[in-house]
């Protein structure tokens, strides 16, 4: 059995948060998680999460060359754990190869948004949060890679995946036209039908109301594009591949000229001759002096929401709720255009 | 809802009788081309059309805004892309009343949906601009995003009808002294005038293979009233739709003849997320109001088309249209409506806020909608009748076209120019998840 491992550079050895913008590369053997896996590893690849984020066509591009000069048997990624930007890695690369013939396996969290970006297309072994599952998710890892590689189909009975769902375009006999009138006339007549979209299942329970905000730490955060003039992060009008935090210590009101809208989804003469319109911090500033808002975080959150898939608006969210959280934010007023 | 239903018979009855017979009937001449090519002059025969080029592009540059149209012939299975398309017409005219077709925009106006329109099948007229060559349109919404792209041949080719059709495709330039609103405006008009002017062609044929009559008389009343629900984007330039040549912008919904739409009376001119949005060619040819005028009288009682526009910028005013629209088809007396959304983002919370206005006015409803990878973009309880014509996220493989027709390519991020695109997802393929159900498309689990 040939095997093909890939994880981020923290588990590779190549450094931690300050090595995230490393390159792909590609050594031979296990590394790390690899050599306690129980199965051999013939080539680890890894890349830098942030490197992977911000580049993905690049990053892709390099291990899905190196991934098929192997011909492995099974591609092994992570595990990940509850990481979104290593998830989001392993998801995305495992979906690709998969779709290139090769068997893949993730390991992550069932909530890691690298489950919407394998998109279906791989076998996903759930993990705790934390690295403290790793004993448990190797083994399940490897139980995997044998089954596949013994030619097993769906070894989901063997071991517990991830349900794997994926959404695939096809050609019906019938136009969506026709489709329509007949569910039409079932529904009227009594007759059975069958919908072709299942309710979505990620529905989000809103938390109880807050009781008076005078006691809570406020922070803005907005989907509108919203950056300093000159959007000097090169924030993208659609589809973005990151998310931005400015300070807005001070900062009264966000006014024309000092902050713009770079969102691609609508005509931005309006937002851009007041910004305040996307993210209010002009009332949220008079509240405060009111007394009516306890605090206000210093700093604003945004990013793009034109366009952005699933996997990667969940991965955004993630991420700036943690930060949220470790800021002791405790109200969020969340703009969307 | 009987006696509702039955005064509105009445009501079409009485309107019916005051008018003749033939004006109750729109009557649609079909000629087949197989084969389109240059030629001195603009005729058809025997299915082969030929088109007299330098005529055309005389017909287009009269348009002051249009600095110059370039004219080709893309076939099914040529190594060809067209990328910045706009939109796809039918080539049609009205017989004995030709200065009446495609009337508001070209034609004077007059009532269309009844009389005589001839028609070619097979073939489509293309219009396909790179505004950003001539014009600063900032983050203006253009087709250059998504690309706009219709693949002739390739992997790309099952995703767009329009690598079907013999297409003729006008490549516009735009004339910057003029804005970009001008400019659409006349690129609409002129590829209208070509469209009707290679359909004048039929003139030279003695009669057509086929005329079908599409009738909308009274008829049994104990078939269930429905109507189709067609959702249009209409906001700003380039965004933006069009009936008898005026925009819809700011409309309540209101009750049409499907008849009316068939023979060309709503266009296009919603150029984002291409893959979304409604070709004018698919108003023209429209499958779902076809199928539901050959249905008329044998499975349902057809009360009417309604157009309502979309992507109403706060949450009353799509609650409010969404009233409004359910409102007017419970005062049409229907039972049951088809309801089709329109494009992407949110102009899908018009989509289930209007079918869950509907459902609870207990008018039946069935959503045509596309998806994302990730499902929905919204999504009501009430949607439980739901036909999904594609997940528009999905990546077609790379290709490269030996020629590419229509401009430049931008990327997503910041539409800059870029010399390759590389893998597109469907939603980058013009009408390839129209939500008015005109493809075979649909999406499975696995």
């Amino acid at each position: 059995m040939k095997v093909v491992h890939y994880m981020n550079q923290f588990f590779a050895g190549l450094g931690g948060e300050s090595a995230a913008g490393h390159p792909p590369t590609r050594i031979d053997g296990a590394v790390g998680p690899g050599k306690q896996l129980g199965v051999p590893v013939a080539v680890t690849l890894t890349c830098g999460d942030d490197y992977f984020g911000e580049r993905e066509t690049q990053a892709l591009a390099q291990l899905l060359e190196w991934i098929e000069c192997e011909e492995p048997d099974v591609l092994l990624c992570g595990p990940a754990f509850g990481s979104g930007r290593y998830g989001y890695a392993c998801g995305t690369l495992a979906r690709e190869a998969s779709r290139r013939g090769i068997r893949s396996i993730c390991a992550m969290h069932e909530e890691n948004p690298g489950v919407f970006a394998a998109d279906g297309a791989a076998f996903i072994v759930p993990t705790g949060e934390t690295v403290a599952g790793m004993r448990e998710a190797l083994p399940k890892m490897a139980r995997l890679a044998s089954d596949l590689a013994l030619g097993m189909t769906s070894p989901e009975g063997t071991v517990e995946c991830l349900p794997r769902r994926s959404r695939q375009n096809y050609f019906s006999e019938k136009k969506g036209a026709d489709r329509a009138i007949d569910m039409l006339i079932a529904k009227l007549c009594g007759g059975s039908y069958e919908t072709e979209v299942e309710p979505p299942q990620d529905r989000v329970t809103p938390p109880p109301p807050l009781a008076d905000l005078a006691y809570e730490k406020l922070a803005l955060v907005t989907e509108a594009g919203v950056v300093p003039s000159g959007n000097p992060d090169g924030l993208e009008q659609c589809r973005a591949k990151s998310w931005h935090m400015y300070s807005v210590k001070g900062v009264q009101s966000l006014e024309r000229g000092q902050y713009q809208s770079v969102h691609g989804g609508f005509d931005l003469t309006a937002a851009n001759n007041n910004p305040n319109r996307l993210v209010p911090l002009d009332a949220v500033r008079k509240l405060q002096a009111l007394g009516r808002i306890g605090e206000v975080h210093d700093y604003l959150y945004t990013t793009t929401g034109n366009c952005a898939p699933t996997a990667v608006a969940v991965k955004f969210g993630q991420e700036i709720a943690q930060h949220l959280q470790e800021s002791k934010v405790s109200a969020v007023i969340l703009t969307g255009t | 809802m009987t006696n509702v239903s039955s005064s509105l018979s009445q009501t079409r009855e009485a309107s019916d009788s005051s008018v003749g017979e033939a004006q109750r009937i729109l009557e649609v001449g079909t000629y087949p081309v197989r084969e389109v090519s240059e030629s001195r002059a603009t005729r058809l025969r025997d299915g082969r059309l030929e088109i007299d080029t330098e005529d055309l592009k005389a017909l287009a540059t009269t348009e002051p805004p249009v600095a110059d149209v370039g004219v080709s012939v893309a076939r099914p299975g040529d190594s060809i892309r067209l990328v910045n398309v706009l939109d796809a017409f039918q080539p049609a005219v009205k017989e004995g009343a030709s200065d009446t077709t495609f009337s508001g925009v070209t034609g004077r106006l007059s009532p269309l949906g009844r009389g005589r329109t001839n028609c070619l099948d097979g073939v489509a007229v293309i219009s396909t601009c790179d505004f950003r060559a001539t014009h600063d349109v900032g983050q203006m919404l253009t087709p250059s995003r998504g690309y706009s792209t219709v693949d002739m041949d390739g992997p790309g080719r099952a995703c767009s009808h329009f690598a079907s059709t013999v297409n003729v495709v006008l490549d516009f330039k735009c004339n910057p002294a003029f804005s970009f609103a001008d400019c659409d405006r006349s690129i609409r008009r002129a590829s209208l005038k070509i469209a009707q002017r290679l359909a004048e062609a039929t003139s030279d044929e003695v009669s057509p293979p086929s005329v079908e009559e599409l009738t909308w008389g009274p008829v049994d009343k104990g078939l269930p009233a429905v109507c189709a629900i067609i959702q249009v984007g209409a906001d700003e330039p380039l965004c933006d739709t069009f009936f008898y040549g005026a925009s819809l912008r700011g409309t309540l919904p209101f009750l049409s003849d499907p008849r009316e739409i068939l023979d060309g009376a709503l266009n296009s001119g919603f150029y984002d997320f291409s893959g979304g949005s409604n070709p004018t060619y698919f108003y023209q040819r429209n499958s779902l109001l076809l199928s539901l005028l050959r249905a008329h009288g044998r499975d349902l009682r057809l009360a009417g088309v309604i157009l309502a526009v979309v992507y109403w910028p706060s949450a009353f005013e799509k609650s409010r249209n969404a009233l409004l629209t359910a409102k007017l088809a419970e005062n049409a007396g229907v039972q049951g409506a088809i309801l089709t959304a329109f494009s992407i983002g949110n102009s899908h919370n018009d989509a289930m806020l209007t079918c869950r206005a509907c459902e609870t006015l207990g008018i039946k409803t069935v959503v045509v909608i596309s998806e994302t990878n990730g499902g929905l973009t919204d999504y009501v309880e009430e949607a439980d009748a739901i036909v999904s014509v594609g997940n528009y996220e999905e990546i077609v493989d790379e290709w490269e076209p030996e020629e590419v027709i229509g401009g430049m390519y931008y990327d997503y991020e910041y539409s800059l120019p870029i010399a390759q695109p590389g893998p597109l997802p469907l939603l980058a393929y013009f009408g390839s998840t129209s939500q008015m159900g005109d493809m075979a498309m649909a999406v499975r689990s696995s």
